[in-house]
């Protein structure tokens, strides 16, 4: 079993909280910059389409895409603006909306508000990982259409974006879209029939984000050794995951985008198995699981 | 009430986009609704169309009778695809936006009354507006940048000047 330092523990015993705060401290970013802007400091301008921070341009590299695509001219700036965001991703993989998407925190707590009100819905805790080419199927057609209309659809589809400009206007001149609709309609959706199925299958800007994905890029890894859930009928990190994915696998990738909650829980019931890696594992994580769903039913979260 | 909503129709006419904008079809390929020229802009002049403009969505776009813009061209230095392209501050006279057109017949100076708001308030002073016979304003098009500092500042309402975008 691979040692943690100390440090690697504590981060992954408060990495729940940790996440939470940054999540909040961007929402209150994304009201702060179209107010002191208002004040007249122009420092950091932009929504999450595109921002500078000081002399520093950054661009969601699926918009950088999508003008490449749609002018079919390279505006060098802007393959530079998108170059930081993706440098990010090769390193940490998807981290953006996990860590920092206002629409994610939005649908996480959807998620949570769901499991309260129908808390039947919820008892299977053994996830099933989808296959991957549901996620490139969803993307390529977003990309085809964007090819044949001639419209920037990433541009609409940017939940982030859409989000951060909406406040933007909130601040600025004290109205609202209609288009915030799109949003409330996504989560009502997510709601009552779908936990998280934008943010999972279909968000453009998390797709492209994704296909930086390689085998040094940081990953959750399992490691069969430590885990202490295997004889108790539950398994937390499977509960925990707010895509719905068996973190014990390696398959879970494009789909899962190192939130970590399936560590936290992890390291909550004294498990140590699982873990973020930038090493892929080569061992084939074949979990011996003392339990069959047919027979014992669903699985319950313990109680630990 | 149908009459005032069809006057309102009647006088309808397409908002300006900022300085330095391109083609409306590249504009509307290259610009990707991040809102930093919004944001960038020390009037707030400029404000993001919403949803009931359909595909132009979440584009900025002025309206003169509201806030013109005052040709600072801070928003052209920050577009980071060059939907706005950029323009230096002392070459405000290449910004070609719109161009404004005099209504004669409700114009308060063709009407015998003496007003020379839109002549002394264009930043292309005695070029894009001059005064024939000291009296009556003319707008010259190989001059006038359409910025609606002009249709903005017109006593009369609807105003007897009126800008027209270059990117209906």
């Amino acid at each position: 079993m691979k040692t943690m330092s100390s440090f690697e523990q504590k981060f992954y015993r408060n990495l729940h909280w940790i996440r939470r705060l940054t999540q909040w401290a961007v929402v209150v970013f994304i009201f702060v910059v179209p107010f002191l802007n208002r004040q007249g400091i122009h420092a950091i301008i932009g929504t999450f389409y595109s921002i500078r921070i000081g002399h520093l341009d950054l661009m969601d590299p699926a918009l950088m895409f999508q003008t490449i695509l749609l002018t079919q001219n390279i505006y060098f700036p802007a393959i530079l603006a998108g170059s930081i965001p993706i440098i990010l991703a090769l390193v940490f993989g998807r981290v953006f909306c996990s860590w920092m998407c206002p629409y994610n925190l939005l649908s996480e707590y959807v998620g949570a508000l769901r499991k309260r009100v129908f808390p039947k819905k919820q008892t299977r805790i053994l996830n099933h990982n989808p296959r991957p080419h549901w996620y490139w199927t969803v993307l390529g057609s977003i990309v085809t259409l964007l090819m044949v209309s001639g419209l920037p659809v990433i541009t609409y589809l940017s939940m982030p974006g859409l989000i951060s400009s909406q406040v933007a206007d909130l601040v600025l001149h004290a109205t609202i879209g209609v288009e915030i609709s799109l949003v409330i309609i996504l989560l009502l959706i997510e709601f009552f029939f779908a936990p998280h199925f934008w943010c999972k299958y279909a968000c453009p800007v998390g797709a492209v984000l994704t296909l930086f994905h390689y085998k040094h890029t940081m990953r959750v890894q399992f490691d069969p050794k430590g885990c202490t859930c295997q004889d108790l009928k539950a398994l937390s990190c499977n509960a925990a995951c707010p895509l719905g994915l068996d973190p014990r696998h390696r398959d879970i990738y494009p789909y899962c985008y190192n939130c970590g909650e399936c560590i936290y829980a992890c390291h909550k019931h004294q498990g140590k198995s699982l873990s973020f890696s930038f090493q892929t594992n080569k061992q084939k994580n074949i979990i011996p699981l003392k339990f069959n769903e047919k027979q014992d039913g669903p699985f319950k979260e313990a109680n630990l | 009430m149908l009459l005032e909503w069809l006057n309102k129709i009647a006088q309808y006419h397409a908002p300006l986009r900022p300085p330095g904008a391109v083609d409306e079809d590249e504009f509307l390929r290259k610009c990707i609704r991040c809102r930093r020229c919004e944001e960038v802009c020390p009037y707030d002049s400029i404000i993001m169309a919403h949803g009931e403009h359909g595909q132009k969505v979440g584009t900025p776009f002025i309206y003169a009778r509201r806030i013109p813009c005052y040709l600072c061209m801070k928003c052209t230095e920050v577009c980071p695809t060059q939907a706005l392209l950029p323009i230096k501050k002392e070459e405000k006279e290449k910004v070609k936006m719109g161009l404004a057109k005099i209504d004669t017949t409700t114009c308060l100076a063709y009407n015998g009354i003496i007003c020379r708001a839109c002549y002394e308030r264009c930043p292309i002073y005695r070029e894009a507006i001059t005064l024939e016979n000291e009296m009556y304003p003319v707008v010259h098009p190989e001059h006038c940048v359409g910025c609606g500092i002009c249709e903005n500042v017109c006593p009369n309402d609807p105003p007897s000047i009126i800008v027209k975008s270059a990117h209906a």
